[in-house]
């Protein structure tokens, strides 16, 4: 290592900070943000059918600056694309399964026909690798919903394979009760990171033996673990077979305990803003494909509840938390009425951590894109006497030597200017 | 006596530091143990019988962590029950090593196995057919096997394309005429070309193949004088089926002999005389339900001594049933046959048959990082 690089590890690793120099109001700011939002999926047209292509492969995720692991992804991002749809539309979806694992896409809260509804062996087979199955249904209820892999579901949920699928209505009640132009789906999820990697790894071993039997015709119902019925698994019992469930092949120790939340796959600071205008309105989706609850909290704002699983409220209410359980999805209004830089956040405060340190998780920004920029100065609208003289009631002024001006400069912790990102509180 | 307490200071010295220098880290922690105990009948032997012996029973502990720029050490402390008639105490520890390794780099210094051996063969005990697939510490009087098994290392190993080990080594091996001397008395270099364990079972043919080559200071640290051993290793797969395994693992080790050692007198003698060792075992596995059911396993070795009319052989045949996960139920036969100076040093022949109850367990707790060896890291890019 060289001295320059050791000096800022030790800097880092003493004040505890990194700082960002992005300004949140520039127009640079706004464009990264673009890669932190849901990315919309692409269709063809085909005789009267929106065509999508969905495909799962391993993927190397970050979702903090410096920690990678190796996940399931579909369409090489977390979450998957999105897909956007007219309410009765007819929709298809040609799934390409590109790994070495079994899946299938569920279509959480849709209107699908059974055999559409992707739950391996009651309503379809698991899609094998490097095998296609091709879905089909009309689009309906409107609302915002999502997708996920049903196969594997503990990892292969928490492995990053969900994505948010949104029905639109064109005489949408909730735009006609609160306008607004600018949406944001955020998609919330939970991972125990070390659990996804070691069953990814143990499942890929296992899928290498069972591909190679099941070439040979040698693959039978006891090594799959799948059977026609009771009685079958009951005499195979008697013959000598061990439901994976009868030993202790698992201890609680081992059972998935999430050390990263992600709101789009990210987590702070890698986490999205929600930019917004004084008077504007802005829609939000909030989508739990995870399995933890969220208790999500919004500073300095009541927001209108207007749509609950996708179907609008009649009578919208306000709050400013909200419980997100595991596969709720619900739509928030936020009225642009307190201008600033306000925290959206769990208020579980576990869950804003990221490998068990705080801050980091779900920890996301509203952002006024038209506040003053003057605002962000540290200084001028500090409530500390010793940062900003006029700080309080008259009178409190500080007399300071020059030094000690001085030693003020190094409590700034860099620009005189908010917000910074901190990681180590 | 010194060198365990050096150890035990370490060991104290280490966690005492890091506990006032920084705020700690939780490292992996894992855990191995192996418990072999068995009843042994030994038929024409000077050993005598065992209503239980479990020698070779050890235990392991392991700490993990990653280091900075990618890096990640291991400080792994074990011990074993070694022999009664060892002349080694209740309790030897066999390993106390640090590891320093990335991905193509691996460092190790401590005590732990040495690479005088390239395979591993699967007999009840690492040591039952010793004289055959280990080269010998030409220190030792042979009193017990593990100071020909365990040496104080120094050891670097680069890795090329996952699967070429290419290693260079330096050794203290126990010295019993001079047990305070802790200076390298012996060296060499390892190529072996290795799958990864997670993908043996589905190679067509070849499993692994190595050569070592050692050097023994047996001479003031002249490496024209030394003791040298030239090791030929290979592991082929003969069926490579997940349901019905079978491979074949085979070792030859020649040693070079010192000019000077024409007759075989002593141990001493046995281990720096001119000889050619051949080793190799058949393993069928049986797996039902995708997990272990029986092994079965056979091999046979033989052992030449080129200046003298010596030579020993060796049949090995076990078989373990699995009665339930890490646990086995399993019967070993031995049989060593030695002629000329062989039979003088260690009796004509022998036949002991073991029956032996094995439990084995290695977890990983508290996982944070992969294992370079892991198919995700094998197949989907290798994260640091």
């Amino acid at each position: 290592m060289k001295r320059r690089d050791f000096l800022t590890t030790g800097a880092v690793s003493t004040a505890g900070m990194v700082f960002f120099p992005g300004n949140l109001l520039s127009n640079t700011a706004k464009t990264e943000n673009k890669k932190r939002l849901v990315q919309p999926l692409a269709y063809k047209m085909n005789d009267g059918w929106k065509e999508f292509e969905l495909y799962i492969d391993i993927h190397i995720h970050e979702p903090a600056p410096g920690y990678k692991y190796h996940t399931l992804a579909f369409n090489d991002m977390i979450p998957g694309p999105e897909i956007r749809v007219k309410a009765g539309d007819k929709v298809r979806v040609k799934f390409i399964n590109k790994t070495d694992l079994n899946h299938t896409i569920h279509w959480h809260g849709m209107y699908v026909p059974w055999r559409m509804d992707g739950v391996p062996f009651v309503t379809q087979l698991p899609v094998m690798p490097k095998n296609t199955f091709i879905y089909e249904f009309v689009a309906e209820p409107e609302g915002t919903h999502f997708y996920h892999c049903h196969w594997g579901t503990l990892m292969h949920m928490q492995a990053g394979m969900f994505g948010s699928l949104i029905v639109e209505n064109d005489d949408d009640p909730v735009k006609k009760r609160f306008p607004y132009t600018r949406e944001y789906t955020l998609v919330y999820s939970s991972h125990d990171t070390n659990y996804v990697r070691d069953e990814m790894n143990g499942m890929l071993e296992r899928m290498k033996q069972r591909s190679y039997l099941m070439k040979q015709g040698r693959f039978n119902h006891e090594q799959w673990a799948v059977f026609d019925n009771k009685e079958q698994l009951e005499q195979s019992i008697e013959n000598g077979y061990l439901p994976p469930y009868a030993t202790n092949r698992r201890s609680n120790s081992e059972l998935p305990q999430a050390n990263w939340f992600t709101v789009n796959g990210k987590s702070y600071p890698s986490t999205p803003y929600l930019f917004i205008k004084e008077k504007e309105n802005i829609r939000v989706r909030l989508i739990n494909a995870g399995a933890e609850t969220h208790n999500l909290h919004l500073h300095g704002h009541d927001f209108w509840m207007v749509a609950d699983d996708g179907v609008p409220l009649e009578h919208p209410w306000k709050r400013n938390t909200v419980p997100l359980a595991p596969g709720k999805t619900y739509d928030i209004i936020i009225e642009g009425k307190n201008r600033g830089i306000w925290t959206f956040h769990d208020h579980d405060v576990r869950k804003v951590t990221n490998n068990g340190l705080y801050p980091g998780g779900n920890l996301l920004a509203l952002v006024y894109d038209d506040l003053p920029e003057d605002e962000l100065i540290i200084t001028k609208h500090s409530g500390n006497p010793m940062l900003n003289p006029n700080a309080g009631k008259k009178g409190m002024k500080m007399d300071m030597k020059s030094g000690e001006k001085n030693n003020m400069k190094n409590m700034l912790f860099g620009d005189d200017k908010l917000p910074k990102i901190a990681l180590d509180e | 006596m010194k060198k365990m307490k050096f150890y035990i200071f370490i060991l104290f010295l280490s966690i005492f530091t890091s506990g006032i220098l920084t705020a700690q880290i939780t490292p992996e922690f894992e855990i191995g143990a192996k418990g072999v105990v068995s009843g042994n009948l030994n038929i024409n032997s000077e050993e005598s019988n065992a209503v239980s012996d479990f020698s070779d029973t050890q235990l392991l502990l392991g700490l993990k962590q990653k280091l900075y720029n990618s890096w990640r050490s291991d400080f792994v402390v074990g011990f074993q029950f070694p022999d009664a008639n060892s002349n080694l105490g209740q309790v030897y520890f066999n390993n106390v090593f640090i590891k320093v390794e990335d991905q193509k780099n691996i460092f190790k210094i401590g005590r732990s196995t040495a690479l005088t051996i390239l395979n591993e063969f699967p007999t009840l005990r690492d040591d039952d057919a010793m004289k055959f697939i280990y080269t010998l510490n030409p220190f030792s009087n042979g009193d017990n096997t593990e100071r020909d098994q365990y040496a104080n290392v120094l050891e670097y190993t680069r890795i090329v394309k996952q699967r070429i080990l290419v290693s260079l080594h330096g050794e203290n091996f126990y010295n019993n005429s001079s047990p305070d001397d802790f200076k390298l008395n012996s060296m060499g270099f390892a190529l072996q070309y290795k799958i990864p364990e997670s993908q043996k079972w589905n190679r067509n043919f070849l499993q692994d193949i190595g050569i070592s080559f050692n050097n023994y200071f047996t001479n003031n640290n002249s490496i024209e004088s030394s003791l040298k051993y030239l090791i030929f290793s290979t592991t082929l797969n003969l069926k490579p089926d997940p349901v019905n395994f079978i491979d074949f693992k085979f070792q030859s080790i020649y040693n070079f002999g010192l000019d000077e050692v024409t007759n075989i007198a002593d141990y001493s003698d046995y281990t720096r005389s001119k000889s050619t060792s051949l080793f190799g075992m058949i393993r069928y596995i049986k797996q039902k339900y995708e997990r272990l059911d029986y092994q079965i396993s056979v091999g046979a070795g033989y052992r030449t001594f080129t200046d003298t009319d010596t030579d020993q052989l060796i049949f090995v045949g076990n078989a373990f049933y699995r009665l339930g996960e890490n646990f086995d139920i399993g019967v070993q036969y031995r049989y060593i046959k030695n002629n000329g100076i062989a039979k003088t040093l260690f009796g004509e022949s022998e036949n002991r048959v073991q029956l032996a109850f094995v439990y084995s367990f290695d977890k990983i707790f508290n996982k944070q990082f992969d294992d370079r060896n892991s198919i995700l890291n094998l197949e989907h890019k290798y994260i640091k």
